[in-house]
């Protein structure tokens, strides 16, 4: 019992630690990225390559004076950066980092790198707490008492609103031919082969769920609720120091778990092919989760190489998309694994 | 239209090879110049900070009234010495002060100057000229305009306080270009 | 109490954003009362003046050639046009003909400046639509030609570069090389900047349809230049009253047809590629010779006034120049291209929403210094 409980706990503290590090290590790889892109050298004083400029910046947040404007509903405000901060946090506990592999620690089997590895409901758990991070956003553009803020904040909620739909009804198709809500067990179906995963079983799927990806998370093309240069930063104009960073470090943890899960969903997870069948025990254990970083290391250059290359959508645009768009190829996607199920295909 | 083509339409090539043009870049060598290390030289011509020769001034005031913000003040008296048992009256410069802080740098004052070299110019090739304290540091009186130091001048390029200016460019325009202004 | 408070509510649907001065995507300190419901745009109403320095008034003070300097500041990304007209509008009212090499340096270094122009609004406009990558790269481009200025005349941006009766300097040796160099370049640049851009789907949806004015609306409010000519008026100053010596080189004046932020786009795009081969017919005539007609040292008019007006990179611009005969203007008044452009602003916007007001915004292609003067 208190073995097992420790073991959770220092899964947490690992997956915890990781993540967190996963956005200095982004917010570098973005702006870099970025500035290579843009034919500069971005970021490279602090440290090595620039590689403390990240926490040169959390630094200076930190130092920055927290400033509450008058005229704000001062619970709302305070809360909106923590609802987001925690809805950004608690998704993860889902998410697989590694195979099973069947590795023990004082006699306590790990099951992965994977904090609630018995939730059987992983699937829908994502989704549900995925879908509160809207309130962090609208609760800040309405509580800051600010007309720029909440144009922002209702922007966000139409979008995550509508996407919120197409990104479920895709996540519906890999949920059919898995028939099981166990993130585990979706990567398990999917087999070590690529022909296998759903990315080449479900393209249309695929292609669906990483648009609503980038909706979810207020990335560029779809990054109405910031909008720089329209409603100058959107839902969180007010805010400045920590809570600002706590909406920057959100913005940038659910660009890390959306990959993830497109990672778990779609692309065979921690699995490579013929290697990952070959091991077993903590070789096992070490080289799935390698796979799986590399896997989202990938989605997330894609998010940046994205951010930088296409302008933004307007805003009755970004409804027609989803609405007219994404939602019917989803209809669509779910019509066609209905169908081959039917046939014995999947 | 047929119906095939509106289903290639529907397929986002085209963001795809933006995609590609960014991508492009990535790997290109970068231009940035990273300052404090590393500095551009400015070209021949570039207007910055002034350079003021006293000895070839002959107080003419011509920079003064070519100046379009009236930035240069010029005081001077006439002397009157005996050379050779004649009397000659000489102008001799008291104050020759530029405002340089509100300078703008269009260098009418250096096309109005009739000496040849010119006395005033400002192809010193700085461009350093950031302060603290606006009013003292930026302005400067004939001392300080032949004298000023503190910039990182450029191989061939002469400071005032090193006693010498660039060759004079204008010269050479002259001569090929006809007559000036 | 309550009930107005529920009327105030009632009431509720229009919004009064004030947009600017400081904001990311209005070009300067321009500042917008917009009235909005929802995100729909009922009204705008433009506030000017943040940047005014009275340089109309400044002129009365200055010798003509000193009056040059304080134009380099109204349009402070296109100097050189700036300077054209002002020199021209004094050599019209003088009676003078500067030489060949001259105004073909000045149609060379107008052109570059275009060029600048153009790549100063391809970049911010993009930004303000979303695509943030392009501006680092039409601002690279754009260096090289301000490298090209700085070795021309000694400065990158207030070029102070012309003066009455010719050109102050003739160039360094190895100029037209390095010139040429650069516009050889240029086009696939461009190319590369269409690609980003051009067919892309979310650019269009962006553009196509957004801030759209009919021919006849653009005349009656009086604009010129690209939002002009994307209206389809083929009216450019260059071809309509020539002056320098546009007259002998061949270049075409890109239309659009439906007036949309699109059309403008794509009007400039080419405009890009046409001062491009303008440029490069400059450079294969450039003829020897002196680049200063002979002037008297300080410059008198006679009495009288002249209107003269040059392409810039905006619009027309044009100087109204009023002489008494004396050393300076009596009154020098600005045709500025932008501030009559801005004008139209609202009835192009109105009935769209925020995101087209930046866009729209960004295809007038506005600079607050020669709005405000």
């Amino acid at each position: 019992m208190w073995a097992e409980l420790a073991v959770t706990a220092a899964k947490l503290l690992v997956v915890a630690t990781v993540l967190l590090t996963c956005v200095p290590i982004m917010v570098w790889v973005e702006r870099r990225g970025a500035a290579f892109i843009q034919d500069r050298l971005g970021p490279n004083r602090v440290g090595p390559m620039g590689l403390l400029q990240p926490v040169i910046d959390a630094v200076k947040l930190f130092f920055k004076e927290d400033l509450t404007p008058g005229g704000v509903n001062p619970i709302l405000y305070t809360l909106a950066p923590m609802v987001s901060m925690f809805v950004a946090l608690v998704t993860f506990i889902v998410i697989p980092f590694s195979a099973d592999a069947g590795v023990e620690v004082f006699g306590v089997p790990l099951k992965g790198i994977h904090v609630a590895p018995d939730l059987g409901v992983g699937v829908l758990y994502l989704l549900a707490i995925s879908s509160l991070g809207v309130y962090g956003i609208v609760l800040a553009g309405w509580s800051s008492n600010n007309k720029y803020s909440l144009l922002g904040g209702l922007r966000s909620s139409a979008q995550l609103l509508s996407y919120e739909l197409s990104l479920t009804m895709s996540v519906l198709g890999v949920v059919l031919v898995s028939g099981t809500l166990n993130l585990q067990e979706v990567i398990g179906r999917q087999g070590p082969e690529i022909w296998k995963w759903h990315a080449v079983t479900q393209p249309i799927g695929f292609i669906v769920f990483l648009v609503a990806a980038f909706a979810e998370t207020n990335r560029l093309p779809f990054d109405l609720a910031e909008a720089e240069t329209e409603l100058v930063a959107g839902y969180h104009v007010e805010y400045s120091s920590m809570r600002f960073a706590s909406f920057f470090m959100s913005e940038y943890i659910n660009i890390v778990t959306i990959s993830a899960l497109t990672v778990t969903l779609f692309l065979g997870g921690w699995q490579v092919p013929w290697l990952t069948a070959t091991l077993s025990g903590w070789p096992l254990l070490l080289v799935s989760a390698g796979a799986f970083a590399a896997k989202v290391a990938l989605l997330l250059w894609l998010f940046v190489w994205v951010r930088w290359s296409l302008p933004r959508f307007r805003y009755d645009q970004l409804m027609q998309l989803g609405w007219k768009g994404l939602l019917p190829l989803a209809a669509l996607n779910l019509l066609i694994v209905g169908m081959a199920m039917g046939q014995g295909w999947l | 239209m047929s119906w095939w083509d509106k289903i290639l339409a529907f397929i986002p090539l085209e963001l795809v090879q933006g995609l590609g043009v960014t991508g492009k870049y990535l790997f290109r060598k970068k231009v940035t110049v990273q300052y404090p290390e590393q500095r551009l030289e400015p070209k021949d011509r570039f207007r910055g900070m002034f350079g003021f020769s006293e000895e070839r001034c002959i107080v003419c005031h011509n920079c003064a009234k070519a100046c379009p913000i009236d930035i240069i003040h010029i005081t001077d008296h006439f002397e009157e010495s005996v050379v050779d048992g004649k009397k000659r009256k000489k102008k001799v410069l008291d104050r020759y002060d530029i405002d340089v802080k509100r300078c703008m740098f269009c260098g009418l004052c250096e096309e109005a100057c009739p000496t040849k070299p010119v006395a005033i110019w400002l192809t010193t090739k700085t461009y350093e000229t950031a302060a603290y304290e606006r009013n003292e540091r930026l302005y400067f009186d004939k001392v300080r305009l032949q004298t000023w130091d503190g910039v990182l001048p450029f191989p061939g390029v002469k400071a005032p306080a090193e006693g010498g200016m660039p060759e004079d460019p204008k010269a050479e325009k002259k001569a090929a270009g006809g007559e000036g202004a | 109490m309550e009930r107005t408070h529920l009327k105030a509510f009632a009431d509720a649907e229009e919004m009064e954003i004030s947009f600017g001065p400081q904001h990311p995507s209005t070009h300067g300190v321009l500042r917008l009362m917009v009235k909005v419901d929802g995100e729909r745009i009922l009204d705008v109403k433009p506030i000017i003046g943040y940047l005014h320095r009275g340089t109309e008034k400044l002129f009365e003070r200055e010798t003509y050639n000193g009056c040059i300097p304080h134009t380099d500041r109204m349009d402070y990304t296109a100097a050189v046009t700036n300077n054209q007209g002002l020199v021209g509008a004094v050599e019209r009212l003088m009676g003078i003909t500067i030489p060949p090499r001259a105004a073909y340096l000045r149609m060379i270094l107008a052109e570059l400046q275009r060029l600048a122009s153009h790549l100063v609004w391809l970049a911010t406009h993009a930004l303000d639509i979303g695509a943030q990558t392009p501006y680092f790269y039409c601002f690279e481009e754009r260096d090289k030609i301000l490298d090209l200025f700085e070795e021309y005349c000694g400065a990158r941006l207030t070029t102070n570069c012309m003066r009455v009766g010719g050109m102050p300097f003739d160039l360094t040796p190895g100029w037209t090389d390095r010139c040429r160099a650069f516009i050889e370049q240029f086009p696939a640049k461009v190319s590369d900047w269409e690609r980003l851009l051009t067919k892309n789907r979310i650019w269009r949806e962006r553009t196509v349809g957004v801030g759209v004015i009919s021919a006849a609306d653009a005349i009656e409010w009086g604009l010129t230049g690209p939002p002009l000519r994307g209206s389809g008026v083929r009216w450019d100053i260059r071809k309509v009253f020539p002056y320098d010596r546009y007259d002998e080189v061949e270049f075409d004046v890109p239309i659009g047809t439906n007036g949309d932020t699109y059309d403008r786009y794509l009007v400039r795009m080419e405009e890009m590629r046409q001062s491009v081969r303008i440029i490069r017919q400059c450079l294969e005539r450039l003829p020897d010779g002196p680049v200063m007609a002979k002037v008297p040292k300080i410059i008198k008019p006679p009495k009288g006034e002249v209107y003269f007006s040059v392409e810039a990179p905006k619009g027309e611009l044009g100087y109204y120049l009023v002489s008494e005969g004396g050393d300076t203007p009596y009154r020098l008044h600005v045709r500025p291209a932008c501030f009559i452009n801005l004008q139209a602003l609202p009835e192009m916007v109105r009935g769209q929403l925020v995101a087209d007001l930046v866009a729209v915004i960004g295809t007038l292609d506005i600079v607050l210094g020669e709005i405000d003067r």
